[in-house]
């Protein structure tokens, strides 16, 4: 992996020119970006410069009342300290089940041998085909029958297990030296202890990666929570966004400010952690 | 693998030890105490309700009517064998709404995963060509700018793209109205009635903007592809004098084929689960012109209770992901790289 980012390639050339490759993608970088800076520049506009036709895109005359609206307690309120902590406490549960269970469960598919072992292991791989809408009006029975709806758990509970982490995990277990391992237990470590110091050690850039990406995944995931989570109280970031504009559609410019609360912090902290997010969707192909 | 170790002296309880006998005994513990969790897990939160999934498909359910003893099937939701999919099968203009609006769901959903895929291509590849002729260090600056929606929340990028396309807000009409001179304020979502090359436009509008998040994926991928790709392979070519266009088309590419046939897959099925994009940008009442099959699914099931139904309809679109996923292993006998 790290070897391959140093191969260096070639730059002149006779049918691409470096002027006309920057002139193509400085413009386009800007059109991709241009949506956030919309946002962002609408989020300072007043009401009445929001209501005008045909649009502005710098606000005029720069306010902060928007961000206080929301902010502060009244009808537009929107207590985000509440949501933020709600979509933390789901993104930080699954992140370390799931990166325990597909370590462990990874590890133990590359290196152990027991009885229906690739029976379990395939099964487990056949479930990744199936689209999760298939299972998500039984899953939904079974948590109102457990009285779970509408609380966090929902969101926990059934997320335990990634067949796709698994199979990532067994892949780079395969490579984990079983001269290793077997020198440990001749120390005689339990076998608990060899995977807790041994295995994670070894797996530890792909937990990072993998990390990353369940963290968004979960941060950003909006179907499922909009099923189980309908009471006000427990709904995560990007449920609450939704309503929030749903609410105030005729007030854009304070769902703008809203979005760019909900959007911004998050963006700003995946930006810093993309090398690991790149890394982790170059390596395995997984949205 | 498993080569013998002195004798581990751990204290068991009787019904284990008599599993866990022998000189593995500590790794046979270890199995049974994980893998056994593992699979009642499986069983719960999986298998089952697969398999209840899949049953519902038969049955006239509805979580409100009072069913049989078991999982609430029978009773008040009868077993009706294959009637709802018969019933998607009735192209009658007299058919039940939720038939016609399955049609339309389907016909959606394959359109907007077979523009997707193309428009999604046909925009990746060269860009990650240009991107990789770039500076080494400006690499990651582009490479950040188009990877950048990927990160944001889709729901946030869904309610920015709805305000770009409000009629009378909205950034595009504005720079239309500048450009033209002009007042224009096109409803690109709302009005039903616009249709480019006989696709909805709204569906359009949609899909850009479904793109202009999805792409950095794609992209990614693709550059680190390109990085790939042996230097050696590269010299070899430039010596022969092929020029940058015959280079792109007869080595680049041909190296590029598992990549573009993996991601083109990837993009393709998750095209076929489009749900947030179109529930948020139409502030969750789509027209039929917009209206996927996942969304089909989540109203029948969750706003109409019509759960039976909406199973028939999820094992529709458990048959084209399989398929898909078929046509993968079936193109990718080749050595792949990831």
């Amino acid at each position: 992996m790290e070897g391959r980012n140093t191969i260096k390639t070639h730059t002149v050339g006779i049918f691409f020119n470096k002027t006309i490759i920057y002139l193509i993608l400085v413009p386009l970088s800007l059109i991709a970006t241009l949506p956030f800076l919309w946002m962002i520049a609408g989020s300072f506009k007043t009401g009445r410069e929001i209501r005008q036709v045909p649009p502005t895109f710098l606000p005029q005359e720069p306010i902060l009342d928007n961000y206080k609206t929301i902010l502060s307690e009244g009808r537009d309120e929107l207590p985000l300290g509440n949501f933020y902590r709600n979509s933390a406490i789901i993104a930080i549960a699954n992140v370390i089940q799931v990166l325990f269970t597909s370590s462990l469960f990874g590890y133990i598919f590359a290196k152990f041998n027991f009885r229906g072992k690739s029976l379990i292991f395939w099964f487990i791989m056949a479930t990744m085909i199936i689209p999760h809408q298939v299972t998500m009006i039984p899953s939904y029975l079974i948590l109102a029958k457990l009285k779970l709806l509408n609380n966090l758990w929902a969101l926990i509970l059934p997320a335990s297990i990634d067949a796709f982490g698994i199979f990532l995990f067994r892949q780079f277990a395969l490579s984990i030296p079983g001269e290793l391992i077997d020198a440990a237990r001749v120390d005689g470590a339990s076998e608990f202890r060899i995977y807790r110091s041994i295995v994670l050690y070894q797996l530890g850039p792909a937990l990072a990666t993998f990390g990353m990406i369940t963290f968004m995944t979960n941060w950003n995931a909006y179907l499922w929570p909009l099923i189980v989570l309908t009471e006000q109280k427990v709904r995560t970031l990007p449920i609450i966004l939704t309503w929030y504009s749903n609410q105030h559609s005729q007030q854009i410019h304070l769902t703008m400010a809203a979005s760019v609360l909900v959007i911004l912090p998050v963006l700003l902290v995946f930006m810093f952690t993309q090398r690991w997010i790149v890394k982790g969707i170059t390596l395995t192909g997984i949205k | 693998m498993e080569t013998p170790h002195p004798t581990n002296k751990i204290a068991l309880p009787d019904f284990l030890s008599r599993l866990a006998h022998g000189r593995d005994s500590a790794q046979r513990i270890f199995i049974l105490v994980t893998v056994i969790p593992l699979i009642l897990y499986m069983a719960f939160w999986t298998l089952f309700p697969m398999v209840w999934g899949l049953a519902l498909a038969f049955f006239d359910y509805s979580s409100r009517r009072a069913g049989g003893a078991f999982l609430g099937l029978g009773a008040e939701n009868p077993f009706i064998g294959l009637q709802n999919f018969i019933d998607m099968f009735n192209f009658q203009p007299d058919a039940p709404l939720q038939v016609r609006q399955f049609h339309s769901s389907l016909k959606t959903t394959l359109l907007f995963a077979f523009l997707v895929l193309p428009l999604n291509l046909s925009i990746t590849l060269p860009l990650s060509v240009l991107i990789e002729n770039t500076h080494e260090r400006l690499k990651g600056v582009f490479r950040t700018f188009f990877f950048l929606p990927v990160l944001a929340p889709s729901v946030g990028v869904a309610i920015m793209w709805g305000y770009i396309y409000h009629p009378q807000r909205g950034l595009l009409n504005g720079i239309r109205t500048l450009i033209g001179g002009k007042l224009v304020a096109t409803n690109w979502i709302g009005d039903t009635s616009l249709f480019f090359l006989g696709i909805p436009v709204a569906l359009l509008a949609i899909i850009f903007a479904y793109l202009w998040q999805d792409l950095g994926y794609n992209l990614v991928i693709f550059i680190a592809a390109l990085q790939n790709i042996p230097e050696s392979i590269k010299d070899a070519a430039r010596i022969d004098g092929v020029n940058r266009w015959q280079m792109f088309r007869h080595i680049t590419l041909p190296l590029l084929k598992p990549t573009i046939l993996l991601t083109s897959v990837f993009t393709m099925i998750s095209s076929f689960q489009v749900f947030d994009i179109i529930q948020v940008i139409t502030s969750g009442r789509p027209d039929d012109n917009v209206r996927v099959l996942v969304y089909d699914i989540f109203e029948n099931a969750f706003r109409y209770q019509r759960m039976g139904w909406a199973s028939a309809v999820s094992v529709v679109l458990f048959i084209l992901v399989l398929a898909i996923s078929i046509i993968q292993t079936r193109l990718l006998k080749t050595e792949w790289e990831y």
